[in-house]
Order: structure tokens, then sequence, then C-alpha cells
């Protein structure tokens, strides 16, 4: 018993650190893939100084950012200002422990796992909101407010299309609900409203463009991290590139089979050798986001602060709710 | 020039009391007061002067009600356009008032020029409206023609006219892109800078310059075109208009884009004409004033094109204008090239010119509107009083009409479909 | 006119100056013509009017109002603001130049006829030290607030005319004695 505790705890322990020392890795990926691909859209050669092809140029603004100067504004309130970005930082890095990288890799595998996950990751908008207050600095109040009014509309249709998926497949765990899309084929066959309206919200939910009130560089300088330097900042960066990695991830384990293989043959792969064949497509796939996200911040300017809360309010939420009504219906009728 | 007598001094219609008061405790050796110090004043008094108003205007925009505050916007705003503050009141996100707050970038050119020789003045323009350099050569240089009395050749006039409008397809085309990049779009801007590179290789083919060309001289142009130039310019004809249209397609149906710039700043043809605004700002509203056409320089008498109108006075028609008339403008470099007559491209002139005592106006079509030139000649070797309206300085008066009402987010979006230049505004 | 050949838009002036002269009489100054603008001077104190009936006149119909401009002749002389006018029925610039008191510059704004006038005259007022009476926004746009002399005036002499403004011509930013550090609080925290 005692044993099996201490296991448990070790594993925990283990699984954590693996995947705080992942967001690292994933944020340099993610930040180079944007610098990299915009470049490319944008007919600019792009970094290509340090390492091949300049692989490293996120690394090294990552190392950038850790010798800056770390500089709190004289009227801030600096306890809370040193916090936000912690909490920031947290709530994405928490809100990996339930992403089901593979058959056997995920962290915790809760029963509740999709609650536990939009529970924390909304956490993330309290730190954005501190941020902008703890400033002493109007861009970043504006920002912060934008962020509380955005993340917490977009919400509920983030929410409310995923209840769809959840009715139909009867669980709120992360590897019953791919071990039921192995099943039934993948959730984006059933529920392709669902699919959209999440997509549209989890941009807007971790301020992506074209939905990136909050940093705004043309009109709020840069939202709650105006006066952010040094590391404190370098988390705020990180997270938001790791926020876009974990929505990506959680699409792609919701709607597109997260890691089953597009061909059902060796998906039965048992042991280590399914692990590994199951991180490959699930990291495949979410990268496949990414590059969406990065695509769409070349190609789409950014919509305005009342179009967006409109577009919340008046198309994304009706539309969940049908959506969930449609998909009630059809499981009580049909048996599904 | 003597100093003035401080006794004749007119008496300042400001009440600068708080100054002096502020002057004489310095004298006195006592502390300054503080009308307000920003611990107690609170967070929403940041950023109001601690001194008197001096105007009404001043009082107005700087008294604040409940829920209000100011956000400075600028001087180092990312996209204030060059620096410039401007001072928003906002309610919320809501903005109620704005006042542009200009002479970051005051150079003074004025009063340099009124110390430099004719020849050299056309040098100190240059850096003004710094997208259209050649047209802040263009106006000067017809003045002083116009005060000598003396005529370019004809060649030199159709190398103007080429030089001339080949930026305006640049500087119009940087604003398809500052306005996308000012409501978060990140490519459009490159695509533009393309675009421009290629017109800025051929301006330095031509002059040996890349931005400040010093190419217009007194009397004709520094020098003929050369074979790099007309290379240049084929090759640059022959795709100009896919790229315009490659960045057409990223901007103009887009629904964002549409939907951030239709009914947004609409300014009624009356109100630009009252406010001063000119150019395809002015155009954009319905009004078809075009120098020209209204008062043709140059040898635009001699070039058939019209004068293109939209009717809606929003940013989206102001956008579609500077389209327009970068397709009009590769029209008249078609036209120019077509009718372009041989021979010499300077006017003997001397080396420092003395002009009659007398008076000139010179107005051109600069990019950013009506860009007009009065000078003064005493018959000495400098101009006595060297004058520049610019339209992007005149422009400007627009915003605090047009902001009410609106977002934070428009401000900017709205400013840059204005397109002003802060090297003009401030000069 | 010596050299002078009529440049590419001969002025058909005649009909504007006739019909300048039967409006306006004897108030007309200096009446002249250039190759494309029609000038004459007028009274300071008469701006309002005379520029009011430009405007509104149909026949002359001078709707826009290209420059306005300051010019100083000079200690021993005036100041001189000068209005130029467009309008779709005569192919000339106008020219309306009023002549300011240079011991008591004032003159009325025209504001009221044409918003945009604002921003000229805040520079006139800024660069020449003429006040605009009855613009509601007259404080210098260029120069700093507490800037105290007129620096295109032609008796502007930089060091002395700097000397004179309150922070004896040095930004109080360059200056540290003069810092109130107080407000910075003491660091401790």
């Amino acid at each position: 018993m005692d044993f099996e505790l201490l296991l448990g705890l070790g594993r925990f322990v283990l699984a954590t650190t693996l995947l705080l020392l992942l967001t690292v890795p994933t944020a340099f990926v993610v930040i180079q893939m944007e610098m990299k691909i915009i470049a490319q859209m944008n007919l600019r050669f792009g970094p290509n100084r340090i390492g091949p092809k300049g692989i490293f140029q996120s690394t090294i603004h990552g190392f950038k950012v850790l010798a800056k100067e770390d500089t709190v504004p004289d009227q801030a309130d600096r306890s809370t200002f040193t916090l936000a970005p912690w909490m920031v930082f947290m709530a994405a890095a928490m809100s990996m422990l339930v992403i089901p990288f593979a058959p056997g890799a995920i962290a915790a595998d809760f029963n509740i796992g999709i609650v536990y996950f939009f529970a924390v990751l909304g956490l993330s908008v309290v730190g954005l909101l501190v941020a902008g207050w703890a400033s002493y600095n109007k861009y970043s109040l504006l920002g912060g407010l934008r962020s509380a009014a955005q993340m917490v509309s977009y919400e509920i249709p983030l929410t409310l299309s995923i209840v769809g998926a959840v009715v139909l497949a009867g669980t709120l765990s992360f590897s019953e609900l791919i071990a039921w899309q192995l099943d039934h084929g993948w959730l984006l066959m059933w529920q392709p409203i669902g699919l959209g309206i999440f997509y549209v919200s989890s941009l807007a939910e971790v301020n992506r463009t074209p939905f990136d009130m909050v940093e705004a560089d043309s009109e709020l300088v840069a939202g709650p991290f105006t006066e952010y330097s040094g590391m404190r900042f370098g988390f705020f960066f990180f997270a938001e590139y790791v926020a876009l990695f974990i929505m990506s991830a959680i699409l792609v384990s919701l709607f597109f089979g997260g890691w089953l293989a597009p061909w059902p043959f060796p998906a039965q792969l048992g042991g280590f050798a399914g692990t590994l064949y199951g991180i490959f497509w699930f990291f495949l796939k979410t990268y496949i986001f990414v590059f969406i996200a990065v695509w769409l911040r070349a190609t789409l300017p950014r919509v305005r602060v009342d179009q967006l809360m409109g577009m919340a309010w008046k198309v994304l939420l009706p539309l969940a709710l049908v959506n969930l009504f449609i998909t009630a219906i059809a499981v009580v009728v049909f048996d599904l | 020039m003597t100093k003035l007598d401080p006794e004749t001094r007119i008496p300042d219609p400001i009440e600068l009391d708080a100054i002096e008061e502020a002057r004489l405790r310095a004298a006195a050796g006592l502390a300054p007061i503080r009308s307000s110090t920003p611990e107690y004043a609170g967070f929403d008094q940041v950023g109001i002067p601690d001194r008197p108003p001096q105007t009404e205007r001043e009082r107005e925009v700087y008294s604040l009600e409940e829920g209000e505050m100011l956000i400075n916007m600028g001087p180092q705003h990312p996209s204030t356009h060059g620096v410039m503050r401007l001072v928003v009141k906002v309610r919320g996100e809501i903005v109620v008032d704005i006042d542009p707050v200009l002479g970051y970038l005051h150079r003074g050119i004025e009063k340099l020029c009124e110390n430099a020789t004719y020849t050299t003045v056309l040098t100190y323009v240059d850096p003004m409206d710094y997208l259209a350099t050649m047209h802040n050569e263009h106006a000067p240089a017809i003045a002083f023609e116009k005060l000598y009395g003396i005529r370019p050749p004809k060649r030199a006039e159709y190398i103007r006219a080429l030089v001339v409008e080949l930026e305006r397809v640049s500087s119009h085309g940087l604003m398809m892109g500052f306005l996308a990049l000012d409501m978060g779009g990140l490519t459009p801007i490159l695509y533009a800078f393309i675009n421009r590179d290629e017109i800025v290789d051929m301006q330095s083919a031509i002059s040996g310059q890349r931005m400040l060309f010093n190419f217009f001289r007194v009397g004709g142009v520094n020098f003929d075109t050369n074979d790099e130039f007309l290379s240049r310019l084929g090759t640059w004809r022959g795709h100009v208009l896919k790229n315009i249209e490659m960045n057409e397609r990223m901007i103009t149906d887009n629904e964002i884009f549409r939907a951030r710039t239709i009914n947004m700043g609409t300014l009624s043809g009356a109100d630009a004409i009252s406010l001063g605004v000119t150019g395809p700002n002015l155009r954009a509203s319905g009004v078809p004033f075009d120098v020209r056409k209204a008062h043709p320089y140059s040898i635009y008498h001699e070039l058939e094109f019209d004068v293109i109108t939209q009717q809606s006075g929003d940013s989206y028609a102001r956008y579609l204008q500077r389209i327009a008339e970068i397709k009009q403008s590769i029209h008249l470099i078609d036209q120019i090239m077509d009718k372009m007559p041989h021979g010499p491209v300077q006017a003997q002139v001397p080396g420092i010119i003395r002009p009659k005592p007398g008076r000139a106006y010179a107005a051109i079509e600069s990019p950013r509107g009506l860009y007009s030139v009065y000078s003064i000649s005493d018959g000495g070797p400098n101009p006595y009083r060297f004058r520049m309206r610019d339209p992007s300085f005149i422009s400007l008066q627009a915003m605090p009409k047009l902001m009410p009402g609106r977002l934070v987010a428009d401000t900017m979006a709205i400013m840059a479909s204005l397109d002003p230049v802060m090297g003009g505004v401030d000069k | 006119m010596g050299r002078r050949r009529a440049l590419s838009t001969p002025a058909l002036a005649g009909s504007l100056v006739r019909l300048l002269t039967e409006r306006f009489g004897s108030d007309l100054r200096d009446l002249g013509t250039d190759e494309d603008t029609v000038e004459f001077t007028i009274d300071g104190a008469r701006n309002i009017e005379v520029l009011t009936a430009l405007r509104d006149d149909p026949d002359l119909d001078f709707f826009m109002l290209a420059d306005e401009a300051a010019v100083d002749y000079g200690l021993d002389a005036h100041f001189e603001v000068v209005y130029h006018l467009f309008s779709w029925k005569h192919p000339a610039w106008l020219r309306v130049r009023a002549r300011v008191d240079r011991s008591d510059p004032r003159i009325e704004t025209i504001t009221h006829l044409w918003e945009g006038a604002s921003f000229h005259e805040r520079e006139m007022y800024d660069m020449m030290g003429i006040v605009f009476t009855g613009n509601r926004d007259l404080r210098r746009i260029y120069m700093s607030p507490d800037y105290r002399s007129f620096p295109q005036r032609r008796d502007f002499v930089l060091p002395d005319d700097a000397a004179d403004s309150p922070a004896a011509g040095v930004n109080p930013l360059e200056r540290p004695e003069t810092w109130d550090l107080s407000r910075f609080g003491d660091g401790s925290r």
C-alpha cells in the first residue's frame, strides 16, 4: 500500500518534471516556427545566422531573455507583479498534465481530464488580469481587461462545443475518448460544427491572430506585458506559445483521434513501440495545427474588440447550443 | 538682426503664471510645487500636465469626468508613424476626445532654408515627407523657377513627372501595407516593400541616392535617364501590376479588413474641405480636387487622366482610392515614357541664383495631398521667406473630428488610413 | 518681367481682376497678377469680411484654403498673414495678403470659415507670435509649451532667446539639479 502510494507519487513527480522540461523545447520550436514560417510567407529569409538555417535563433532568444535586466516599475504592486507571469505559465504547464501524448504516456489520466483541462487553462486569465492591474500602466490595464473579457467570453462556446463530443462518447477522460474514436472513427466526422466552434474559440482563448486582442501591438503596445522585461516577460512569452501547442494538442485529441494513426492497422501496436508510434502521430498532427495557426497569423489582420465579443455571444454561443441540442437528440433517437 | 528689447515684446496671451512662479521659486531656492504627485493623484490623473491649461480646447481635452482617463499614444508607440503623441481621452475602450501633440521631429526646416541659397534649399526639403522626397523637391523647384523667371527644358519636365509618379506608386503602396499593419496584418507591408525597393533602386540609378535624392535643380534635373534606370523601369513595369494585385488579394476582400474599415472614420466632402484635408483623402470623400488637374503644373496638362474619386469617404474608400491612384500613376508613367522628348535636362542658370524681388507660390499634388511652397525673394542669394504647407500636417486635424465614439483599436487604423508622415508634419 | 516667360498655365486672370475690383473697390491695394496667381493686400482688420465674401460669393467661390502663412518683413516694418485660396471658377490661385501691425500683432482667426486653419494659426503663433483672436486652441504646436520666444521672426537670435526661456535653453531633463527625485520614492520597496 505504502509502496504503491510512493510509486504513484514518484511517477507523478517524474511526469510533472518531464512536462515542465518539455515546455521549454516546445516553446522554442513553436517560436522558431513562427519566425521562420512567417518570414517565408512574407517573402523574407527569416533568421538564418544561428545554427544551420538559423534553427537556434529562438534558443538564443530564450537565453537573451534570461540575461536581460529584470525591472519592476516604481509604481507597480511588486508582489502581484512578480506573481503574474508565474500564474500564467503555471496555468499552461499544469494543463499539460492531461494531454494524452500516446497510450501510456499521459501524466495523469483523470476520469475528468476534460473538465480539469478547461478549469486549469482558464486560470491564465487571472494571471493576465493581475499583470495588467499590477503594472500601473494604462496600456497594461486595458490589455488585462480585454483579456478578461475575451477569455471569459470564449470559454463558454469553447466548453460547450465539446459537450457534444462528450455526450457522444460518454466519457470525460481523454484516453477513453481516444479509445472511442478508435472504434467509431474520429470525432471530426461526428462533430463538424463542434470542431469549427472549438477551433475559432481556441484561437481566441490562446490569443492568436486574428484574436490577439490582448497583446495588440499596434494599439496597446504589448497589452499586459508592456512593463515586463527579462525572464518575467519570457514566462509570458513561453506560456503563450506553449498554450498554442496545448490547444492544438487538445484539438487533435478531441477531434482528430489523438495518437491514432489515420489508418487503423498499426494502431494496435502494443508496448513501447506503440507508445513511440502514438507520440509520432500525435506530434505530427499537433504541429500541423500549430502551423495553421502561424499561417493565420501571417495572413489575417486583427479583429476589433467589439467584433470579437459580438462573435462569441451572437454567433458561436447559439451555434454551440444548437450543436449540443442536435447531438443530444441524435444520441437519444439513434441510441448511439 | 538685433535682439528685440524685452519691453517691446508683445504681451504673451497665454497665462504663464505657473511657469513664472516656478521660475521665481527656483530663483529663490525653493523646491518646485507640484499640483499633483503621481502617488496621490490617482491612476486616472496620470498624464495631465502639471500646469494650468492654456486654451479653451486644452481645458476641454485635459479635464476628466468620472470614468475617463488619458492615454498617451506615443511618442514611442509602435504605430504612430513616426514620433508623434496622441493624447487619447478614453472611457473604457471608447475614445472621447483626441489631441495630437506634435513637434517631436521639428527641425525648423523653414528657418534653415532662409539661410540657404536657392540651390541648397532643395537639399534641405528632402527629409520632410520622407516617403515622397521627389515631391518635396518639386514644389520648391517650381517656385524658384517662377521667381527666377526660367523654365526647365521639356525633357527635364518629363523626367520630373516620371520620378514623381514613381514615387507616388511607392508611397501609396506603402500606405496599403501600413494600414494593414496597424490592424495586425503582418504580410502586406512586406509585399509593399518589394515594390518600393524596386522603385528605390530605380531612383538610386537615376539620382545616385536611395532616399534623399537631391535630384531636382532650379531649371532642370541633376541627371538624364541612364540605361540602368531604363532597364530597371522596364522590368518593374512588367510585373508591377501583378505585385500590386498580389497585395490587394491579401487585403481588399478580407472580411476582417472590410469590417474594420467600412463606415469607419467617415469624412464628408464638406468637412474635408473645411478641415483642409487634401489629396487622396479628399478625393475619397467625393471631391474631385487634384492639383494636377485643377491647376496643372509641370507637364500634367499634356497627359491624359481623369480625377478618380470615391463616394463613401470612409477608411475603406481611402484605401481603394490609393489603389486606383497607383494604377493611374502607372498609366501616367506609360504615357510619360511614350511622350518623352529628347534634349537637355538642365537650363542655363548661374551657380548662385539671385532672383528679382518678388513672391511665388507653387503647389503640387504630393501623395498626401496639396503640398505647396510660398517663397519670397528680396533679391539676395537666399529666400527671404520660405514657407511649406505640408498636407499631412493639416490632415491630422481630422483626427479629433473622426475619433470620438470609436474604439481605441480604431485610433491607429483611422490614422493609418489618413496616411500622415511625421517628417512632413513636423517640418 | 525680364526673362520671365509664361508658365504652363497662362493666367486667365482678367475676369477675376475685374470681379475683385467690382466687389471690393478701394479696399484692395497692390492688386497684381503673376503667371498663375492674383494677389492683393488688405488691412489685417478686414480679413474676415474679405475672406467671407471671397468664399461665399457665388461668382468668386473660393471654397478652399490652400495655405495660410505669416511673413515677417523686419523690425521696422510689419507682419503679413498670407492666405492662398482656390476656386474652380478661376484658373489662378488667389493670394490675399493681410497686414498686421508688428507692435500689436493681432488678427481675427478664420477657423470659423475653415476649421483647417487652426493648425496653420497655431504654427504661426508658435513661430511668429501672431495672436489670432477667437482661435480657441492657440497654443504652441512645435515648440514646447514653456518656450517664450518666436523662432521665425527676423530678430530671433538663437542663444539669447533660448536663454530667455524658463529652462535657460536647456531641456529640464538634462539638468539634474532641477530633478525632483522625491516623487520616485526612496527606492527601498
